[in-house]
Parts: structure tokens; C-alpha cells; sequence
């Protein structure tokens, strides 16, 4: 059937971990996952369907599926629900009118069941223009405390655009993933 | 490590039959799992029943459709937007048992209805002081913005409803009707912001310098020059309007009767637009080549042309975006000349 049980065969040979990465279209994804794997940034296109990158992270093999987030195509992120492992939630902390919007994405997509068991790491993103608002108020606006009891979650301020808080972002995701799929190391 | 071989490596850019491929083979596995909605009729396959039913809802909404160039054109519309939410809700209901390509057909069916339905709402319109062209024939029947289930067509330009927009202004111009803004990003501190422009009405705007981040939403018959843009301009509900701007990444929804002079390093994108014209870029002040070359943005790609609209996902061309013939095009527009003032309005 493709894709997906090919993934699934080579999964667990080697510590992969699948990392999905969503948001409203214009947040920043691609730029994230081009910036962290140290490809060039200056031409990207919206994403009209996904991005697939295997990244080496520490000892770790990153599937990391970016999925295009503008309106037309969010029905399709489901698709990409299966097996993941770590959900990345991409901000745009400048646009703040849409940031009802964004809200109503997220807490739709952590409705869903197959995403109940991964954690979840949300970017505060570009941080490096003035004016955008800080994690904290992101937090906020996004109500992220109901989460508190039922998920592993965290929010990072970073800019795709300088590569600041990218590393440490991926770092908390990686070693709470890790901790729960690879315990035995 | 190296990717690995059996995975597809798309490159973001390129490839979007590629894309498209991989879209239809996923959405295949979740159409077969999930629990369909019963059909009305027992010996038709729930694929027959929906066809027929969307049918006969395609029927009833073209031909309010047609109905709207005659007397009654108002209760037309509503009809016609009625009957197009009908079909919105067949497809929701039957999305699950739907083949792939039954539902991206539904999908692209209902969506051209929609566009064909914002025309002849605009058609309706009054006309404004910077109508560019003038389709506007009946302007008896002031069209009411309630018939059609998308946004308020006419924005309240002295009152923007309280939002978080309001609560926490960045930089821009909000809310003003037949006011000429001049802002030189250069002079003030402003370059590594965002810039909103929201709710103006026949206003004419000059941005020069460079900004970080552009968010256009609800514009109607302005006219906008845009020095340079490092991220990308992000345009929300505009119509009756004229946009020189140069950015990375150019983002366009819904707009109607819109023409656009664009210089874009990657493809520009349009969402839920009919109507809409593409064109180089043409705005010239003192300093403009230093302020694009900053940004990245020295090189004409050509980009300005390559338009990808994600409600035409078909090789043919969609019928919501075209050039602007040469002959109408705006010549280069010089705006050396325009200096910030107090207060414009
Ligand atoms: N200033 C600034 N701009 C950024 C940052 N991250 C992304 N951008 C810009 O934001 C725009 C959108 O970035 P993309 O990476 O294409 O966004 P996306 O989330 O992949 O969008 P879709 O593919 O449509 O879902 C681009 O013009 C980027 O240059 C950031 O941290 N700071
Ligand atoms: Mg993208």
C-alpha cells in the first residue's frame, strides 16, 4: 500500500522518530525545516501538498513530514495523523489577527485520537520582527494549559529566519519522544 | 545520514503533479475507513446517490445563478448561495464514501460555483470613485451582504469591530475611507517589523522602504505601492484594487477584480480569488534599487506570471486569475515625490 507501511517497516530499525509539522499556511514550516537541515532559504514556495526530510538529530533519524496549512488543503492533514511521534504546531507570531483562526486549527487537531499519544512542541515563530508577540502571550491566546493533564507539550519563541530557538525546540521534542518510545536505552 | 531512497524527496517548488499524485493515493486510505452516511435510496451505491443528488444541487444553483441577471437579481443571489451551500454540505456529508477524484471534482464543482457567485454579487455593486473597470451595469439593487455565507462584503470603515487587532495595533493604517497614506519605513525605526493595511475604502497608500512582513485584509477600490518586502505579503479579502508590491512570497485570498504588479522570488499563490490580473512590477522611487537589493529582491524572476491557485489544482488554466494585456498595463509609477504628512484623513 505504499508510503506509509514502508515507513512503518523501516521505523524502530534505527531510533526514527516521525515529526509532523503543521500550521496555518504562511507560519513558517517549510523555512523551519529548511533552516534546521541547513539548506538554503531564500526561495521557498507555499507548499502545495507536503515535504518529506530525513534529518540525523544526535543519535535520532527525523521523519519529519511538513504539510502545506493553507485552507484548502488543512482537510488533507489527516492523512498524516498515523504513527506520529512528535506534532510540531507552527505560529506566525506576528499575525495576530489570525490568531483565532489558529486556535480553533489546533485544539481541532488535538481532538483527534490518533494524535493522542504524541507530544506536542509549539513554535512561537518569527520572533525577529518587532512587534510579534512573545510565547508567552502566544500561550495564552492559545489556551494551551488545558492541555496540562493530558499531554506533553511546550512553547519555544524562535525565527526560522535567524535559526534562534530552533535547536532548542527540537531538542526538548526529541528527548520527550525519545523518553517515551526508546526507554530502554 | 542519507535520505532514504524509497522515501519521495519532494522539492518544495517543483513537482506538483508529483504533489498531487501522492494527495489523491493518501486521501484513498482514509476513504475507505470511514463510516459513510446512509443513502436515501437502497439500491443506489452511496457514490450514485451523491452524484445525483449533486446533480440536481448544481442544477438549482446555476440556475439561480442565471437568474441573477434579471429583474429580481438580490433574491436571486440568496437563492443562488442557498443552493451552493446545499452542495457544500452533500459533499461534507458523502466526503467520507466519496471517491478521490468524485470528491476533488465535488470539491472543484462547488468552488466554481462560489467564484461565478462573487461575480455576479460584485457585479451588483455600486460603483466606486477607483473602479478600474467598470462591470458594473445594474447599480439599482444596493446587494445585501447577507445572502452570501462569505464575509461582510462592506467593511465599516470608521468603527473596526474591537478584535485582538484592535487591542494590540502594530504598525499600519486601519480603518479609513478616501485617505492618501505616505509612509517612509527608511526614516522611522520601523524595517524589521510587519506592516498591516486593514478596512480602508478608496484609499491610496505608499510604502516606501522595506518591511519584514506585510498582512493586507479587507480592501476595497485602493490603490497600493510597496517598496520591498524580505518575508511575505499576506492579502486577505480585497477587491476593486490595484497592488505594485515586491516581496519573497506573495499570499492572495479571497480577491475580486483585482489586478497585481509583482516582482516574487517564488510562485505567488491564490486562494478563493476570481477575477483576479497579474503584471511585472512598475514602482520606481529615489533609493528603490538599494532597498530591493537589501531584500533580495534585485532580480526579476519572472515569477510574476507563474501563478498557482489552490482552488485549480488542474494543468489546464484557471479561469480565476489571467495577465493584464500589455496594453492596459501601468507604466512605471514614480512616487519620489510623495513625503509623509502628519495626519492624512
Ligand atoms: N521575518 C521572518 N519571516 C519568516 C520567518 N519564518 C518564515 N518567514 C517567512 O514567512 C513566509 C512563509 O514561510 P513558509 O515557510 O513558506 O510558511 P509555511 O508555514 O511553510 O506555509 P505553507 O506551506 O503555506 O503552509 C516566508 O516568506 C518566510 O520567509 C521568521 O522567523 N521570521
Ligand atoms: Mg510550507
Amino acid at each position: 500500500m505504499g508510503l506509509l507501511s514502508i515507513i512503518r517497516k523501516i521505523k524502530r530499525k534505527e531510533k526514527e522518530m516521525r515529526i509532523l509539522m503543521v500550521g496555518l499556511d504562511n507560519s513558517g514550516k517549510t523555512t523551519i525545516v529548511l533552516k534546521i537541515n541547513g539548506e538554503d532559504t531564500s526561495v521557498i514556495s507555499p507548499t502545495l501538498g507536503f515535504n518529506i526530510k530525513t534529518i540525523k538529530y544526535h543519535k535520532y533519524s527525523l521523519n519529519i513530514w511538513d504539510v502545506g496549512g493553507q485552507k484548502t488543503i488543512r482537510s488533507y492533514w489527516r492523512n498524516y495523523f498515523e504513527q506520529t511521534d512528535g506534532l510540531v504546531w507552527v505560529v506566525d507570531s506576528s499575525d495576530i489577527r489570525r490568531l483565532d483562526d489558529c486556535r480553533a486549527e489546533l485544539h481541532n487537531l488535538l481532538k483527534e485520537e490518533r494524535l493522542a499519544g504524541a507530544s506536542l512542541l509549539v513554535f512561537a515563530n518569527k520572533q525577529d520582527i518587532q512587534g510579534a508577540l512573545k510565547p508567552a502571550e502566544i500561550a495564552k491566546v492559545l489556551n494551551l494549559e488545558v492541555m496540562n493533564s493530558s499531554r506533553h507539550w511546550k512553547i519555544v519563541g524562535c525565527s526560522a529566519y535567524t535559526g534562534e530557538g530552533l535547536l532548542e525546540g527540537f531538542d526538548w521534542l526529541v528527548q520527550d519522544v525519545a523518553s517515551r518510545i526508546y526507554v530502554l536505552d | 545520514m542519507e535520505p532514504e531512497p524509497d522515501q519521495p524527496k519532494v522539492a518544495a517548488g517543483g513537482g506538483h503533479r508529483k504533489h498531487l499524485a501522492m494527495l489523491e493515493r493518501l486521501s484513498k486510505r482514509s476513504s475507505s475507513s470511514a463510516g459513510a452516511p446512509p443513502s436515501d435510496s437502497s439500491d443506489a451505491s452511496p457514490v450514485e446517490a451523491f452524484l445525483s443528488r449533486f446533480a440536481g444541487a448544481k442544477l438549482a444553483a446555476e440556475s439561480a445563478l442565471s437568474a441573477c441577471r434579471s429583474d429580481d437579481a438580490t433574491a436571486s443571489l440568496a437563492a443562488a448561495a442557498a443552493a451552493i451551500d446545499n452542495i457544500d454540505r452533500l459533499i461534507a456529508e458523502a466526503s467520507h464514501a466519496l471517491p478521490p477524484y468524485e470528491l476533488r471534482a465535488a470539491l472543484a464543482t462547488a468552488a466554481d460555483l462560489r467564484a461565478a457567485h462573487r461575480v455576479a454579487a460584485s457585479e451588483l455593486r455600486p460603483k466606486k470613485s477607483f473602479s478600474f473597470r467598470n462591470k458594473s451595469r445594474n447599480l439599482k439593487n444596493p446587494p445585501q451582504d447577507h445572502v452570501t455565507a462569505s464575509p461582510p462584503q462592506q467593511p465599516p470603515p470608521e468603527q473596526p469591530k474591537p478584535s485582538l487587532d484592535a487591542i494590540l495595533p502594530g504598525f499600519g493604517f486601519r480603518g479609513k475611507n478616501g485617505a492618501t497614506f505616505v509612509k517612509d519605513l527608511r526614516v522611522s525605526n520601523d524595517k524589521d517589523g510587519d506592516f498591516t493595511l486593514a478596512d480602508l475604502v478608496s484609499c491610496e497608500v505608499y510604502l516606501k522602504g522595506k518591511c519584514r512582513a506585510l498582512y493586507i485584509h479587507k480592501l476595497r477600490d485602493c490603490r497600493v505601492f510597496v517598496g520591498a518586502v524580505l518575508g511575505s505579503v499576506l492579502i486577505e479579502d480585497v477587491q476593486g484594487c490595484i497592488f505594485v508590491m515586491a516581496a519573497h512570497q506573495i499570499r492572495i485570498h479571497e480577491a475580486r477584480v483585482t489586478d497585481f504588479y509583482l516582482r516574487v522570488r517564488s510562485r505567488p499563490i491564490i486562494e478563493d480569488c476570481s477575477g483576479v490580473r497579474f503584471a511585472p512590477y512598475v514602482l520606481n522611487y529615489e533609493g528603490i534599487e538599494e532597498d530591493l537589493k537589501d531584500s533580495g529582491l534585485q532580480e526579476e524572476t519572472g515569477n510574476w506570471a507563474n501563478v498557482d491557485d489552490f482552488k485549480w489544482l488542474k494543468a489546464m488554466q484557471s479561469p480565476n486569475w489571467c495577465l493584464v494585456p500589455e496594453e492596459e498595463r501601468l507604466q512605471t509609477v514614480n512616487i519620489s515625490e510623495f513625503h509623509e504628512q502628519e495626519d492624512d484623513s
